[in-house]
């Protein structure tokens, strides 16, 4: 009776652990998939930080979401019996380290991912994603690509790793009673009106100065000041300059702005909640990329006058009614007023299941009939096919208003030639932090030289 | 000659059934622990390449601590744990004290102290955030207000920190992480209080009243008998503590990013913004190394000191 107890118990744990050593099923076989599939049709999976199954009206996705809700059904209807389109919604600051590291654990990935180009060269680095070069370059759509977004796109090696179909540059959202001469061009001219709204219990202005995600505010407004001093971060050979006069005339600026008390110190407290100081209209400009007319609201006008629909449309509406307008950053003499410009891609990454469909998705959104509602919706910017910018949808008051601020600046990505991205952006904000808000009397010019010394010590 | 084999097969199935039934769990901990440590030493010696995985032996140390923020983060920790523990268990203690005094309603206070604990620390951190917003939180008013915090009020999340008194050690802390240390107490308290409480409640009552009779009063209770009797859940106490404060990134997350500037950036924040921003794995292994050699020898000097004390006592 012992041994047939030991050996039933030893039975047991056996069947226990080889149950437990069972591959899981893979994670994009949800039962939706399977019940929408048919015989013979694949599923195609895509990351985006959109969630169609999220229908809160009042959720800062809701475009994205409901673009992706509408937009399903209408591929899925385009390659019927041939690709049956599953999303699946992740959280944009984690879905780049979530891809590479399902490539590099051999782990389920998807067959197209939505991506910003600040991430693609985490993911050449990582081997994440396929080379599309000679794919996209026989396309019909690739000669109308803005070339600036090609570049965006291409890696160390010159190929190209992702298809730009948005780009998002920053601008100046302003509230026009607020600078009623119309919004300063000159860094001199900015202080006296600063001060003239300071004198009136006002901000001037309200930006992302925390050092929250890992710096963040490099492409949101630090780099939009620098670069409109005339400032650059690299020599264009992977060497990190920070010590320039341009530079330290372009942090010197901020400082004072800080210092001064000419912006709310809700600058300083991340989260994007910098946002607040420009829905109550206590600060009169908020520069920041183009898509932030989506977050941004409700807002309250400095008449009192409230946009409420707590939607981007609050956005749109005062910029139609001239609440609102867009401007162009100051610029230091002889400068043209700068901004960082990021670009919406697609990327098929390495391992990807169902390349055939991922390619076929890429051509039908770079279709005359789907492009300009991919841009309106997750591109959140101005069209990358300059056929298509002067499409309909974008003759609309907020896009010809913004169209003609890009054409004033000089728009670029902050990072130029430098390869580790993310390690630069965190140390290059942490060191404009304490220069203008923890240690504002500490000299420019040595703590810059320390941190690009840091950097390269890396190269 | 069956019956003799079969007796064979039973005594060597006996003598080596209590290996069968211990080897479950050591082919788990072998996949959730060895495993993962292993790769990770591993992963700390090596680069990203796009064509794979280069050796770089211990360039990823190099350059860790050729990092400023990784000098600053050491400290930072330190501050936050010292901080983090002492608080919580001071706390906790005399919050058991209290609590095993013969109150009225003791059992619903319990509940009430319960609750902190099953909030997740994201949500709590959430919740202490949105009370001191700069010039939107709850609290914001109060804690601005030049009246409650002369001269000019205090932005608690957006505050520099003081200039430092010893070198570049953090000390004294930036207000963000005096509060960061208070919400990350708050949450550990009842925990600690329940397992302080647990151990008070097993001191034998004899005890505690002939030491009155002898004459000990107030403190000297506490400190001569209360204490040493309690001393090894003090010590599991302090375990607990000292670890989850070590590796326990989710409050900060959500409470401060490590902001303002880096003035909340701990070991185990660093760690995640290496590792899960910068996207490099090597330099995180080897971080993650570094705090794990860190959480050995907390663990050893807790042991030893705890040793030591029961001997004494």
């Amino acid at each position: 009776m012992k041994r047939l107890w030991s050996l039933s118990t030893f039975i047991v744990l056996i069947a226990l652990v080889l149950t437990g050593c069972v591959a899981p099923a893979p994670a994009g076989s949800t039962p939706q998939a399977g019940a929408d599939a048919g015989a013979g049709v694949k599923d195609f999976v895509t990351w985006y930080q959109y969630d169609q199954n999220n229908e809160d009206t009042k959720s800062d996705e809701r475009v994205g979401n409901e673009y992706i809700r509408k937009t399903i059904p209408l591929f899925n209807e385009a390659f019927k019996g041939k690709w049956n389109w599953v999303n699946q919604p992740k959280a944009f600051d984690k879905m780049g380290t979530e891809l590479i590291t399902a490539v590099q654990a051999g782990g389920d990935v998807p067959d197209l991912m939505h991506i910003g180009n600040s991430d693609l060269l985490a993911f050449y680095q990582n081997g994440t994603v396929q080379d599309l070069t000679e794919w996209a370059q026989a396309q019909p759509w690739f000669k109308d690509l803005d070339p600036n977004s090609v570049t965006a796109c291409q890696g160390p090696d010159g190929k190209l790793y992702c298809i730009p179909v948005a780009e998002a540059p920053q601008l100046v959202f302003v509230w026009k009673d607020r600078f009623p001469d119309g919004y300063p061009t000159t860094p001199a001219d900015f202080m006296k009106q600063a001060e003239a709204l300071k004198a009136k219990g006002l901000y001037a202005i309200t930006f992302f100065g925390s050092t929250d995600y890992d710096g963040e505010g490099m492409s949101r407004f630090f780099w939009t000041a620098i670069s409109s001093f005339g400032g650059k971060l690299d020599d264009g050979k992977g060497v990190m300059t920070l010590n320039t006069p341009a530079n330290v005339a372009a942090i010197e600026f901020i400082r004072e702005i800080v210092t001064k008390g000419y912006a709310p110190e809700i600058v300083f407290a991340g989260k994007f909640q910098e946002e607040e100081a420009f829905k109550d209209a206590s600060a009169g400009s908020f520069p920041t990329g183009i898509f932030g007319y989506r977050y941004v609201n409700p807002l309250t006008a400095p008449s009192g006058k409230k946009y409420e629909k707590k939607n981007e449309e609050d956005m749109l509406d005062a910029i139609a009614a001239g609440d609102v307008t867009l401007a162009p950053f100051l610029a230091a003499e002889g400068q043209k007023p700068g901004c960082n410009n990021a670009v919406s891609a697609f990327t098929i990454p390495t391992g990807a299941k169902n390349v055939d469909a991922a390619k076929d998705y890429i051509n039908w959104i770079m279709g005359a009939e789907q492009n300009p509602a991919w841009v309106l919706g997750p591109g959140g910017g101005f069209p990358a096919l300059k056929s298509i910018q002067s499409a309909e949808s974008f003759q609309t008051p907020f896009y010809k208003e913004a169209a003609k601020v890009v054409a004033a600046s000089n728009c670029h990505p902050w990072y130029g030639s430098l390869e580790r991205r993310q390690e630069a952006q965190k140390l290059i904000v942490t060191t404009i932090y304490k220069l203008i808000k923890e240690d504002p009397s500490a000299d420019i010019a040595t703590t810059l030289t320390a941190a690009e010394a840091e950097y390269n010590k890396g190269n | 000659m069956l019956s003799m084999s079969r007796r064979k097969v039973g005594g060597w199935f006996n003598r080596s059934l209590p290996f069968w039934l211990i080897l479950p769990t050591i082919l788990v901990l072998l996949v959730t622990q060895v495993y993962p440590g292993i790769y990770t030493i591993w992963l700390s010696l090596q680069a990203r390449q796009p064509t794979g995985w280069t050796f770089v032996g211990g360039n990823n140390y190099k350059r860790l601590f050729d990092m400023g923020q990784f000098g600053e983060s050491v400290g930072h920790t330190v501050v936050f744990l010292v901080g983090f523990v002492v608080v919580t268990l001071v706390v906790g203690f005399l919050f058991a004290l209290l609590l095993n005094r013969k109150l009225y309603f003791s059992g619903l206070y319990i509940t009430l102290l319960y609750i902190p604990w099953v909030i997740a620390d994201i949500i709590a951190g959430l919740v202490w955030r949105l009370l001191v917003v700069p010039d939107y939180g709850l609290l914001s008013g109060i804690t601005q207000n030049p009246l409650f915090f002369p001269p000019n009020g205090l932005s608690i999340l957006t505050a520099v920190p003081p200039r430092p008194w010893l070198g570049a050690f953090p000390f004294p802390p930036a207000p963000a992480m005096i509060y960061l240390i208070m919400a990350s107490a708050w949450r550990a308290l009842p925990f600690i209080t329940l397992l302080l409480l647990a151990a008070m409640q097993t001191v034998p009552s004899e005890i505690v009243e002939s030491s009155r009779i002898d004459g000990a009063r107030g403190w000297q209770v506490v400190r001569f008998i209360l204490l040493p009797l309690m001393l090894p859940t003090l010590v599991v106490a302090l375990f607990s503590l000292t670890l989850s404060g070590m590796n326990g990134v989710g409050m900060i997350f959500s409470l401060t990013n490590g902001g303002p500037g880096t003035s909340t950036e701990v070991l185990s924040y660093l760690l995640y913004s290496i590792g899960w921003t910068q996207r490099e794995f090597g330099r995180a292994a080897a971080l993650a190394m570094l705090i794990a050699v860190v959480n050995w020898l907390l663990i050893l000097g807790t042991l030893r000191v705890s040793r030591v004390e029961e001997r004494g006592a």
